[in-house]
């Protein structure tokens, strides 16, 4: 019988030659050991709690295209509505899963910073990046997971080497042309953030036109001592996407990973950020803000695990949700016995604009050890209506008093966006942002 | 001419009758002051006057400027020149002040067929008004009301006013919880506002801030009613012998 999964065994098969990496003998065996888990494990149930909310079946049941090749005849000028600025920025472009040359801009990295793509550096250094893609995690939760390091295309490779800085941003542009034949694109990037190095990072999706399409991506981040990442998600889709994604982040002594994520796209969008404070003094902040309309899905995961003593975490995901759109927030915090002092605050605030919005949040602590500092919490509710009525005796109409009020609740994590560049792109997205339609 | 006529209003809340035949009439320039005890309905009267849902208006008009106020939404009344100073304003996070100036201000440009005012032009008009008030400038970048002290929230609606300019402005309560200095401060906004065009109404419980400004009437609400207009007399009568006396005015 033909069931997604066989079909997708089928795919690997007829590509698996195809795929970056083939000629060397640890890579094949990596994707084949993730078909391998994929096929035994199949998609996530509903039945596991982490995917107690996320409609699986939905997100599965099509069965998408893979495209073993970079789409041609994309122009400069069609990116430019995607682009954070069209200058003063590092840029890598990925068009259906496939690195282009011609649209992305590397000039003038600094010595000692690697940017490559993934696919041309698999052939030139394959035993360079077998440590960063052999996945530690298998389970029956990590289906699309394993079906990414089976069938990944492409991405990129960013090495920081100890001290460098990256002063302008560096943007990874997935972009997925659209077409009738529904395709699924698999990046897989992979970060290292030498000592003391420095950089800005943004990962953003998009598509081009409006047929659907899945997106199933992952990223790896791993900071050494004192190192400093930002990272930015935008995921910003078309309305018939599907997105499924992971961020695994490992941060020795001293380090700061600062991720933000921005989710105004596609029908269904997972995201699963993990992070293991593996250091004394590791400190991380992640950041959320979501805003789902029409039937959009939203749902995130996060998962903090203070291994480490003297760790800091802190979290503030906020959910804006009309129509009937659905959100999930489940955040997990972990500190293991004998680990002390870590400090670890997590808050998800959600702001609900019809009747028909629904947000599921379970923010988790699970702390096995005694000396520690932790808070967490969650808040539900809608536009106030005393705050809508001040702002109108002032003048302003129903609609601008509304839209004041949802920016005011996600100015905090707008302020927060550095640098000015990126944060006034993301402000242009959120300003777009389908909430201003009642429905 | 009177720039506000309310004739007989009638108000509910919930069905139970507040406003219970309320007249009153302000003259162009005028300030009236208010006063009356607790639950007597100045409160209703205020947010009646500027549009507030959940309340039925059971009988009676209300004439600003000659036109009918109650058919107006709350931002055309704002639009039209009217402004209330919130006994308790609101708490916006994330929205500053600077920002609510701006839309409002320029709604009220849009409405009066005037251009808007540029970033920099209208920064300065801000902050004149602010240094007014005694308000620096970084107050102007703070979330609206956020934190405030009950001070500084009264001089937060008094920057309102300052920068919005309305010709009827209502301040309920806007002496409440002030020390002397404050009071004084806010005094002096009001009277600073004070034309031969711009009409106020003031409800307070206190004498001190009339001392400063001079009603030009004083009027005594109880039950719903106004039963007992006079001058600053009144006022400082009602301050040595309370409302007792009236009540069988009012019955």
């Amino acid at each position: 019988m033909n069931t997604p999964v066989t079909l997708y065994r089928d795919l690997f098969t007829e590509l698996e030659k195809s795929l970056p990496g083939y000629d060397s003998l640890p890579l094949r065996g990596l994707r084949q050991e993730g078909m391998q888990h994929f096929m035994d494990k199949g998609f996530p149930s509903q039945r596991l709690e982490n995917w107690k909310y996320t409609p699986v079946k939905a997100i599965s049941q099509k069965i998408y295209h893979i495209n073993n090749h970079a789409c041609q005849g994309l122009d400069p000028s069609d990116l430019l509505p995607y682009l954070i600025a069209p200058l003063g920025v590092y840029r890598l472009v990925f068009v259906n899963g496939w690195f282009s040359q011609t649209l992305s801009d590397l000039h003038d990295l600094p010595d000692g910073v690697r940017v490559e793509s993934m696919a041309k550096l698999v052939k030139e250094a394959p035993d360079m990046l077998e440590p960063y893609l052999k996945n530690k995690k298998s389970g029956s939760d990590q289906g699309f997971t394993h079906l990414n390091d089976a069938l990944w295309s492409d991405g990129a490779y960013i090495h920081l080497s100890p001290g460098t800085r990256l002063e302008r941003p560096l943007h990874l542009f997935f972009l997925t042309a659209t077409s009738k034949k529904s395709m699924m694109t698999l990046p897989r990037n992979i970060v290292v953030a030498g000592a003391d190095s420095h950089a800005w990072i943004v990962e953003s999706f998009a598509s081009l036109g409006h047929f659907p399409h899945m997106t199933n991506a992952h990223s790896t981040i791993v900071l050494h001592d004192h190192a400093h990442v930002h990272h930015l998600l935008h995921l910003g889709e078309n309305h018939s996407a599907q997105h499924v994604g992971t961020v695994e982040s490992t941060q020795k002594g001293d380090s700061r990973l600062d991720s933000q994520l921005f989710s105004f796209g596609g029908e269904r969008t997972r995201q699963e950020i993990h992070v293991q404070l593996a250091g004394e003094q590791a400190e991380c902040s992640l950041d959320g803000l979501f805003i789902g309309n029409g039937r959009q899905h939203m749902d995130f995961h996060t998962s903090i695990h203070h291994t480490h003593a003297n760790t800091r975490s802190q979290q503030l995901y906020k959910g804006i949700l009309a129509g009937h759109a659905h959100g999930v927030f489940n955040g997990i915090i972990t500190v293991p016995p004998h680990v002390h002092h870590t400090q670890s605050n997590q808050l998800s605030t959600n702001l609900l604009l019809s009747d028909t919005a629904e947000i599921d949040t379970k923010p988790q602590l699970e702390i096995n050890s005694d000396a520690v500092q932790c808070s967490h919490g969650a808040t539900v509710g809608s536009l106030d209506p005393e705050a809508l009525f001040y702002l109108q005796s002032r003048g302003l109409d129903a609609s601008t008093a509304r839209n004041l009020l949802i920016q005011g609740f996600a100015e905090e994590l707008l302020q927060r966006i550095t640098p000015k560049l990126v944060q006034n792109w993301i402000e242009k997205h959120f300003n777009k942002g389908e909430y201003h339609h009642e429905s | 001419m009177n720039i506000l006529e309310i004739q007989n209003l009638q108000v509910s809340v919930m069905n139970k009758p507040i406003l219970r035949g309320l007249d009153l009439r302000l003259g162009e320039g005028e300030i009236h002051a208010i006063m009356g005890p607790n639950g007597s309905g100045k409160s209703t009267l205020a947010n009646i006057l500027v549009g507030r849902g959940d309340y039925q208006i059971t009988a009676g008009t209300i004439r600003y400027q000659g036109e009918d106020l109650i058919v107006r939404s709350p931002e055309e009344r704002a639009m039209a020149g009217v402004f209330l100073a919130f006994q308790n304003p609101v708490e916006i996070p994330g929205v500053s002040n600077a920002r609510l100036l701006k839309e409002a201000f320029n709604a009220h440009r849009r409405y009066g067929h005037l251009p808007e005012m540029d970033a920099m032009t209208f920064r300065t008009h801000l902050q004149e008004r602010a240094k007014h008030l005694g308000l620096s400038d970084d107050w102007l970048l703070r979330p609206i009301n956020v934190g405030f002290s009950g001070g500084e929230k009264k001089r937060n609606e008094l920057l309102q006013m300052l920068v919005l300019e309305p010709n009827l402005a209502i301040l309920d309560e806007i002496d409440s919880g002030l020390d002397i200095d404050a009071l004084t401060d806010v005094a002096n906004g009001i009277n600073a506002l004070r034309n031969n065009l711009r009409s106020m109404l003031l409800i307070t419980h206190y004498p001190r801030l009339l001392e400063q400004v001079h009603p030009d009437k004083v009027h005594v609400l109880i039950g719903g009613r106004i039963v007992m207009t006079g001058g600053m007399d009144l006022a400082g009568r009602l301050e040595e012998q309370g409302y007792g006396w009236l009540s069988e005015v009012a019955a």
